[in-house]
């Protein structure tokens, strides 16, 4: 009995095309089981790819690579020991325009925008490395290249991919 | 605007993955199988409405998603290839009593489905009972009796 031969009664079939399904069937589920091994691996957020870290002068982030749309995650900025009382980070306009800040921790003494994005104003102690953590969401799909400088430094540049 | 992407691009992914799972699981749908496709349709449903929980939304999506089965109604009635496409075919599994094992396992069917199908619909014990079972495009499993095959033999009574 060959197996793989069309039969006309009771029903017609294809199984030319019966096979190419089954092909088809066999290649999605790999596609499907790379999609799962892809989100363990962080390529869409919240895993070893995702996690980012950017280091420019006394300052240094901790954020997620990829990030998806709405989903809350935090941006960590460590500060060396200020040489004043007070210490600033200005944040590029991409942040400001594509991000929706839920908390700053600590709050901000002062914040002020301008065309080249939002500067935040925190208290600071001399002797310690302060650490501020904004929460945020993003609104936007793609990508967002954004610049943190702190006070007097140099720009530390990094990127965000989000998902929709 | 993106309400109607959103909703397209989640009908076609959802049917890519029901047809790439392969017809068992529409057709012989077990209890999990059932919650499968609840914990599915609550993570599409938040995926797709996002924050907005307005009528608007509402209608948009649903106008958006019965358009889309409409569409493709019509364009598997006008194409054949697209009729297979989209709803497979149906294929015998047992022919004159005789299993096709290789088309069975390629299509994840066990003998114990089709015997399950048999007691189901017609009361019948044996696989040489079975002139045709054929796993027809919607999943489930249906039989044709060997001409010969009588009414299930009664069970003999057991003396306890």
């Amino acid at each position: 009995m060959d197996e793989l031969a069309s039969r006309r009664y009771p029903v017609r079939e294809d199984m030319r095309f019966q096979r190419r399904s089954w092909m088809v069937e066999r290649a999605g589920w790999f596609v499907l089981i790379a999609i799962a091994v892809a989100g363990l691996s962080g390529i869409f957020g919240n895993g070893p790819a995702s996690w980012g870290h950017a280091t420019a002068g006394p300052l240094s982030v901790s954020y997620q690579r990829f990030e998806r749309a709405t989903r809350l995650s935090p941006f960590v900025f460590t500060m060396a020991p200020a040489s004043g009382r007070e210490l600033t980070l200005r944040l590029s306009a991409p942040f400001q325009r594509d991000f929706e800040f839920t908390s700053i921790q600590p709050p901000p003494l002062r914040s002020s925008t301008g065309p080249d994005g939002i500067e935040l104003t925190f208290a600071a102690r001399a002797d310690a490395t302060s650490q501020i953590v904004i929460w945020a969401h993003s609104r936007h799909y793609g990508l967002s290249s954004i610049t943190a400088t702190p006070n007097g430094g140099a720009p530390a540049s990094f990127w965000v991919f989000v998902y929709p | 605007m993106d309400s109607v992407i959103k909703a397209t691009v989640v009908y076609f992914t959802l049917w890519a993955i029901i047809r790439v799972s392969g017809r068992r699981t529409l057709g012989e749908m077990t209890a999990f199988d059932f919650v499968l496709f609840m914990i599915i349709s609550g993570s599409t449903q938040r995926a797709i409405t996002g924050q907005d929980y307005s009528l608007t939304n509402a209608l948009l999506l649903v106008a958006t998603f019965v358009a889309l089965d409409i569409g493709l109604s019509i364009v598997e009635l006008k194409s054949s290839l697209m009729r297979r496409i989209l709803n497979a075919m149906p294929m015998i599994l047992v022919e004159n009593g005789s299993l096709m094992s290789d088309r069975m396992r390629r299509a994840r069917i066990t003998e114990d489905n089709v015997l399950a199908s048999a007691r189901r619909l017609n009361g019948l014990e044996r696989i040489d009972q079975i002139k045709f079972a054929i796993l027809e495009a919607s999943g489930e499993i249906t039989i044709v009796p060997a001409e010969q095959a009588g009414p299930a033999e009664p069970m003999e009574a057991t003396s306890r």
